[in-house]
C-alpha cells in the first residue's frame, strides 16, 4: 500500500492516541503544578524540616530517570498494594519529575522581583497578602512564562514514555501500527507529522500569549 | 510644643548583624516641618528613614509616629500599629520602584483601593487630580517602562501622596536622575512643603536644602553630628566633623559657578549614593 | 536480601554501558555542537536556517521515537543497524541538536565588547572564538553543559528498547526473573541517583573553581 493510503487509513487512530497524550500532559500539568507550588512553599518556609524535605524531594528527583519514576508507579507501587492503571500511574511519575522543575521555575520567578518592589508595596500600607498577589505575583508570573511553557513541551514529549507500559497513546499507536504494517518508517513518520504539528502549533501558541502578557505590561 | 509633634524619635539604635550603623539617636519632627539629613556616603541616612516606617526593624529606642509608637528591641509591632503607621507616612525611594506591570494611574490608585477599600471610579479620580497636579495628566496611561526618570519620580510621589499621608519620605529622590530632570522633582517637593506637608527627605541637593528645610540633620560615623536650623548648619557648620563634609560637598558646589543645586555641575559633582 | 546481592552486579554492568555510550555521545556532540552553533552564527542564511531546522526538529520529536526511527524505521529501507551502532547514533544526534543551542547562547552571551575588542587586536574569527570568546563563554555555559550530561545519562534508559544491555535493561531482566520489581527498579533508581548525583558535584566543584579566576 502506497505511504498516503496508509497514512489515512491510520489516521484516526493516531488521533485517537494523540487525545490520550493530551490528556495525560493536561493531568500530569495540573499535578506538577500543584507539587511545585507545595514545594516552593515548603522551600521558602519556615518550617526547616518541610524545607529539608522539600530540598531532598527535588534533588532525588530530578537525578532519577523519567522511565524509572514510570516503571516504580506502575509495577513496584502494584507490588507494595498500590495498583495503578497505567494513565494515572503516567500521571503520578510525570507529575512527580515536572514538579521538581515546576518549583524550580517558579521560585526563581519569585527570586527575579527587585526587592525594592515589595519594600515599596509594603511601605503603601500593603498587607503583605496584598503585597504577593498585586505587586509579586503578577511580576514574578512574567518571569515564570517562558521557562514554564518550555517545560511544557518537554512534558508533552515526555508522555510517549507511556508506551513501555502499554497506555494506548500516539507512540503506542505509531508503534503498533508500526509493527502491523512492516512499514514502521512511514508509521513513525506520521507520528513524527503529528507530534511536530503539535509542538508548533502549541508553541506558537505559547509565544503568542507570552508577547501578549509581555506587551500589556508596557 | 509636644502636641504638633509628628515623629519623635528617641534612642534609636540600628545594627546589621554585629555592626553597629548608628546609635542613641533622638529628635523630634514638628508638623509642617521640612527636615533635610545630609551626610557622608554609607552614614546610615537611608537606614535611618526606613526605620521610621518600619521597612527595618531596630535594635533598641523608640519611634513615635503621630498616636502609634514602634519600640526598638523586643517582636515586631502589632499588624494595626503598623498598618497605620504605613498609611500616615509616604515614602518616595531613591530608585522609584514603580510597580512595572501597573500604568502610572495603576501604580497611584493601588495603595487606597488595597488598603482603604476606596471604590476604583472614586481612587481614579483622585489619582488624576494628584498626576495633574504634578503635570503628569497626559501620561496617565503610560506604563513605568515607557516615562523618563523623572516622571517615574513623581508618579511615585503621586502614590505615595494618594494614602493621604501626615508625613512624607523621601530618600535621595533625585539621585539617580539625569541633570535636566533634578529640577521638576525637587519643584514638586518644593509645593509640597508650600502646602504644609510634613517632610523627612534625605538628599545631596545643598542649595535645596538651603531653601527649603527648616532644619538640617548631619549624620555621619554612626550619629547625629550636628542639627539646627538649615542656614545655620550650612553656612556655619559647629561640628568639626559636619565642617569637613560640607567643605567636601560645598566646594565643588561652588565651582560648577552658578550655585544652583539643581544644575548639571551640582548633581554630577555630588553625585549620589548608588545602590 | 540476597536478590540485591545477586543483581546488584548486573545493575552495575549496565550502568557501565550507560556512561560508555553517554561518554562518546557527548565528545562527539561537542566537537560538532560549537562547530555547528558557529554555522548558525556566522554561517549565513542557508546554513544558519538548516542548522535551526535541524535543532527544531529534535527539539519538537519525542526522544522515543527518535529512537524508532533510526532502529525501527530505517529497517524498512534495508539499513539494519546494530542496537549499539543505533543507539548511539540517536544519543549523537540529539545531544547535537541540544549542544547546538547550549553552544550559541554561551556565545552570544560574550559581550559584543569583547568581540570588537578581538577585532581591534587583529585576531582572526578563529582565533577570537579560541582565544577570547570560548574561554568567557564556558563559564556561561557550564551549568547547562552539566544539564546536558545528565540529560544523556537519563536518555540511555530509553535504549533497553532496542536491546541495549544497559541499567534499565538489567532491571527488566531482573524482574521478570524475580517478581520484584520494587527491588529492582529501586535499584535502579539508586544507580542513576549515584551517578547523575556525582555528576552534579563535579559540576558545581568546577563553577566554583572557575568562579575563583573571575
Ligand atoms: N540590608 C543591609 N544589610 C547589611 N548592611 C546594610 C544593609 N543596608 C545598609 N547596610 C550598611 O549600613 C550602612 C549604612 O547604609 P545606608 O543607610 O544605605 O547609608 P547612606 O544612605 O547614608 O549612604 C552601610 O555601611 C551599609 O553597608
Ligand atoms: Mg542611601
Amino acid at each position: 500500500m502506497s505511504t498516503l493510503q496508509l497514512w489515512g487509513q491510520y489516521l484516526p487512530q493516531f488521533l485517537a492516541g494523540l487525545v490520550v497524550s493530551l490528556q495525560l500532559t493536561g493531568a500530569a500539568l495540573v499535578l506538577a503544578l500543584a507539587l511545585g507550588t507545595l514545594l516552593v512553599l515548603a522551600r521558602t518556609g519556615r518550617i526547616r524540616i518541610l524545607a529539608a524535605i522539600a530540598t531532598g524531594y527535588v534533588e532525588v528527583f530530578r537525578a532519577v530517570p523519567v522511565l524509572v519514576l514510570l516503571f516504580t508507579a506502575y509495577y513496584s507501587l502494584a507490588q507494595l498494594g498500590l495498583r495503578l492503571p497505567g494513565f494515572w500511574a503516567g500521571v503520578v511519575a510525570l507529575g512527580a519529575f515536572y514538579g521538581t522543575l515546576y518549583g524550580e521555575d517558579m521560585r526563581s520567578g519569585l527570586q527575579s522581583v527587585d526587592p525594592g518592589q515589595r519594600e515599596a508595596a509594603v511601605a503603601l500600607g500593603l498587607s503583605n497578602g496584598a503585597v504577593m498577589r498585586r505587586v509579586v505575583l503578577p511580576q514574578a508570573f512574567l518571569a515564570f512564562l517562558p521557562p514554564g511553557t518550555n517545560e511544557l513541551s518537554n512534558l508533552i514529549k515526555d508522555t510517549s514514555l507511556v508506551l513501555t507500559i502499554g497506555v494506548t497513546d500516539l507512540m503506542f499507536q505509531a508503534n503498533a501500527a508500526a509493527a502491523a504494517t512492516f512499514q514502521p518508517m512511514d508509521m513513525f513518520l506520521l507520528a513524527g507529522l503529528v507530534y511536530f504539528a503539535f509542538y508548533i502549533l502549541l508553541s506558537r501558541i505559547l509565544a503568542r500569549w507570552e508577547l501578549n502578557v509581555q506587551r500589556r505590561r508596557s | 510644643m509636644s502636641s504638633d509633634v509628628v515623629v519623635d524619635i528617641q534612642g534609636l539604635t540600628k545594627r546589621f548583624g554585629p555592626r553597629t550603623v548608628f546609635e542613641d539617636i533622638s529628635f523630634q519632627v514638628h508638623r509642617s516641618e521640612v527636615v533635610a539629613v545630609i551626610g557622608p556616603s554609607g552614614a546610615g541616612k537611608s537606614t535611618f528613614i526606613r526605620c521610621i516606617n518600619y521597612l527595618h526593624p531596630f535594635e533598641a529606642g523608640r519611634i513615635r509616629v503621630l498616636d502609634h509608637e514602634l519600640v526598638g528591641g523586643g517582636g515586631p509591632p502589632s499588624k494595626a500599629t503598623l498598618r497605620q503607621i504605613r498609611m500616615q507616612v509616604g515614602m518616595a525611594f531613591q530608585t522609584f520602584n514603580l510597580f512595572p506591570h501597573l500604568t502610572a494611574l495603576g501604580n497611584v490608585m493601588l495603595g487606597p483601593m488595597e488598603t482603604k477599600r476606596v471604590p476604583a471610579s472614586e481612587a481614579r479620580d483622585k489619582a488624576m487630580a494628584l498626576l495633574t497636579s504634578v503635570g503628569l495628566a497626559d501620561r496617565a496611561e503610560a506604563y513605568p517602562r515607557r516615562l523618563s526618570g523623572g516622571e517615574q519620580q513623581r508618579v511615585a510621589i503621586c502614590r505615595a501622596l494618594a494614602m493621604d499621608p501626615e508625613v512624607m519620605l523621601f530618600d535621595e529622590p533625585t539621585s539617580m536622575l539625569d541633570p535636566e530632570m533634578v529640577g521638576e522633582v525637587l519643584g514638586t517637593i518644593r509645593g509640597l512643603a508650600a502646602q504644609g506637608m510634613t517632610l523627612i527627605l534625605v538628599t545631596h541637593e545643598m542649595q535645596f536644602a538651603k531653601e527649603v528645610a527648616d532644619t538640617v540633620v548631619v549624620m555621619a560615623d554612626g550619629r547625629v553630628v550636628e542639627t539646627g536650623p538649615a542656614r545655620d548648619v550650612l553656612e556655619h557648620p559647629t561640628s568639626e566633623r559636619s565642617r569637613t563634609f560640607l567643605t567636601r560637598v560645598l566646594k565643588p558646589l561652588e565651582a560648577a559657578g552658578d550655585g544652583q543645586a539643581s544644575g548639571p555641575g551640582a548633581t554630577t559633582a555630588l553625585g549620589g549614593d548608588h545602590p | 536480601m540476597h536478590v540485591v546481592a545477586l543483581y546488584w552486579q548486573a545493575i552495575v554492568d549496565g550502568g557501565g554501558v550507560d556512561l560508555e555510550l553517554t561518554a562518546i555521545a557527548v565528545a562527539v556532540s561537542v566537537v560538532v555542537g560549537i562547530l555547528a552553533a558557529v554555522g548558525r552564527i556566522y554561517g549565513g542564511k542557508l546554513l544558519g536556517g538548516a542548522i535551526t531546522v535541524y535543532v527544531e526538529i529534535i527539539r519538537g520529536l519525542p526522544p522515543i521515537l527518535q529512537l524508532f526511527i533510526i532502529y525501527f524505521g530505517l529497517s524498512q529501507f534495508q539499513i539494519n543497524l546494530s542496537s549499539f551502532s543505533a543507539g548511539l547514533l540517536w544519543l549523537v544526534l540529539y545531544g547535537v541538536g541540544y549542544a547546538v543551542e547550549i553552544f550559541r547562547a554561551g556565545i552570544e552571551a560574550v559581550s559584543v565588547g569583547q568581540r570588537e575588542a578581538a577585532d581591534a587586536l587583529g585576531l582572526t574569527r578563529v582565533q577570537a572564538l579560541r582565544r577570547i570568546i570560548l574561554p568567557q563563554a564556558w563559564m556561561v555555559m557550564l551549568p547547562s553543559l552539566m544539564t546536558f550530561l545528565v540529560l544523556q545519562v537519563k536518555n540511555t534508559t530509553l535504549l533497553y528498547l532496542v536491546g541495549i544491555a544497559d541499567i534499565m535493561y538489567q532491571a527488566r531482566l531482573g524482574t521478570s526473573a524475580t517478581e520484584q520489581p520494587a527491588i529492582m527498579y529501586g535499584m535502579a533508581a539508586i544507580a542513576y541517583l549515584i551517578i547523575n548525583l556525582t555528576l552534579s558535584r563535579i559540576g558545581s566543584t568546577l563553577e566554583r573553581r572557575q568562579a575563583l579566576y573571575r
